[in-house]
């Protein structure tokens, strides 16, 4: 019974006829057919949020191990357990009992520790931007000399004491940008999104499996 | 609907026409081809070798395939870690991404037949929340020191940051996106870059599987219909007509 449900037919035709349910109603109005594709979407919102628990599971699971084998820097993984629970049961959606959204210690953790946390590691890009920059723009040969001009005429164009100290940064950033960077960002879309459909071609007829546990049988 | 019954047809025709022995050739993909050269340079350095597949979920229509597309790298690098005796270490943002993930790993020890070696806590589910996982992601790099960082899929903001940390620790690194506003960062700090829609045809390029590499010869005829219409577009707006558009948007 295992081995049949082990099949890797089984996963695909699920992917095929679920692919085809979201496809089809929106070239053909069929009503049963698009309450269907509904229920679909719904069921999908709730297998998702099952995986959630599975995330949970699996970082509890870690981080345990790491604290029982008192691996190095396992008291992160207390702290992580302990923010992970603390979170989790403040953040409870039951207001009756003061927990949810409004509850003060959740506020406090997620203004106070959480959104800071996220904005440092979001301004630290700045940094890594100089660094990629300083090791990119080198002239070592002609396409990496184009994005070196390039990238000091861009750097001109959006720094108002160089637009200041000549205009004519302006109509030049204008064209980079409209220009030679937009024709190669449409051609990138266009390519992608064609690649996009050929996949989704691989994926209903069943050709692509490499999502699939490797797609072996 | 015209279009894409249109470039299905052909992806179907070229599958075909492959099926009755008439293949089609695809350039080489130098990305691709460095990933095993990345992985044996890990091996040689006793180094692990990381691998992930983008922070969006397989659901999102618009980035849904290319997380796809990271699963199918992921399976190949998978298999070629089995095979030179590599540590995997996969870092996952998305919790329903993380069965399928560790699915992929497990399946390539078990036909190696050494599923004793697969370890489940080096698919490491880290934060849903975005710089979580970027923080969680750049910390294990600094850490573990690998020597490849293999990275094909959806990113945004943290691009940057893992590359540059990937650079920073020593490993070779070969990245893939179709996100354009990553791409700059992506061709700047890593060594090998995947452009665009060349993550979704690695999938179909390392199986080394005619009838599948054929399928990517289909996407081609996807793109003279895109430049059939946008050449025919350029002529009638020019002569001030507007036909074109109004026949797209009927």
């Amino acid at each position: 019974m295992s081995e049949t449900l082990r099949r890797i037919e089984i996963p695909i035709a699920i992917t095929v006829l679920c692919t085809l349910l979201q496809i089809v109603p929106l070239y053909i109005e069929v009503e049963p057919l698009e309450a269907f594709s509904d229920t679909f979407r719904s069921w999908m919102i709730l297998v998702a949020t099952c995986a959630l628990f599975m995330g949970a599971a699996s970082l509890s699971l870690l981080h345990s191990k790491k604290i029982q084998r008192r691996t190095t820097g396992w008291q992160f993984s207390v702290l992580t357990l302990v923010s992970m629970v603390l979170i989790m049961v403040t953040g409870l959606p039951i207001p009756e009992i003061g927990l949810g959204v409004d509850n003060q210690v959740f506020d406090f953790l997620f203004t106070n520790i959480l959104t800071p946390l996220g904005a440092t590691m979001y301004s630290i890009i700045a940094f890594f931007i100089t660094s990629a920059a300083y090791r990119s723009f080198r002239a070592r040969n002609l396409e990496a000399t184009v994005v070196l001009v390039s990238g000091i005429l861009m750097i001109c164009y959006n720094a108002p004491l160089m637009t200041s100290l000549w205009q004519g940064f302006i109509p030049i950033g204008d064209w980079i940008f409209s220009v030679p960077n937009m024709a190669t960002m449409r051609a990138v879309i266009i390519g992608s999104a064609l690649g996009a459909i050929a996949l989704a071609m691989r994926v209903l007829l069943g050709i692509e499996r490499g999502y699939l546990r490797g797609g072996e049988e | 609907m015209l279009s894409l019954l249109a470039i299905m047809g052909a992806v179907t025709y070229y599958i075909r026409r492959a099926r009755a022995g008439n293949v089609s050739e695809v350039r080489r993909l130098a990305g691709i081809d460095a990933i095993t050269e990345a992985i044996g340079r890990a091996v040689e350095m006793g180094r692990p070798v990381f691998c992930s597949h983008g922070i969006s979920d397989m659901r999102d229509a618009t980035y849904g395939p290319q997380t796809i597309a990271g699963l199918s790298v992921l399976s190949y690098v998978a298999t070629q870690c089995v095979d030179l005796g590599a540590r995997l270490i996969v870092p996952v943002r998305n919790t329903e991404v993380w069965p399928v993930a560790t699915d992929i790993v497990e399946t390539a020890y078990k036909i190696a037949g050494r599923s004793d070696e697969f370890n489940i806590d080096d698919i490491v589910y880290l934060s849903s929340d975005q710089f979580g996982y970027s923080s969680n992601y750049l910390g294990m790099m600094m850490r573990e020191k690998p020597g490849a960082n293999i990275m094909v899929g959806a990113y945004w903001a943290e691009s940057l940051q893992l590359a540059e940390t990937g650079n920073r620790v020593g490993a070779m690194q070969v990245s893939g996106t179709a996100n354009t506003h990553q791409l700059a960062f992506f061709v700047v700090a890593t060594d090998y870059c995947l452009i665009g829609e060349e993550i979704f045809a690695a999938g179909a390029y390392v199986t080394e599987d005619p009838v599948f590499i054929s399928s990517i010869a289909g996407q081609d005829f996807g793109r003279i219909i895109a430049v059939a219409l946008m050449i025919l577009g350029t002529i009638l707006f020019t002569f001030g007509s507007d036909a074109l558009i109004s026949l797209l948007e009927w």
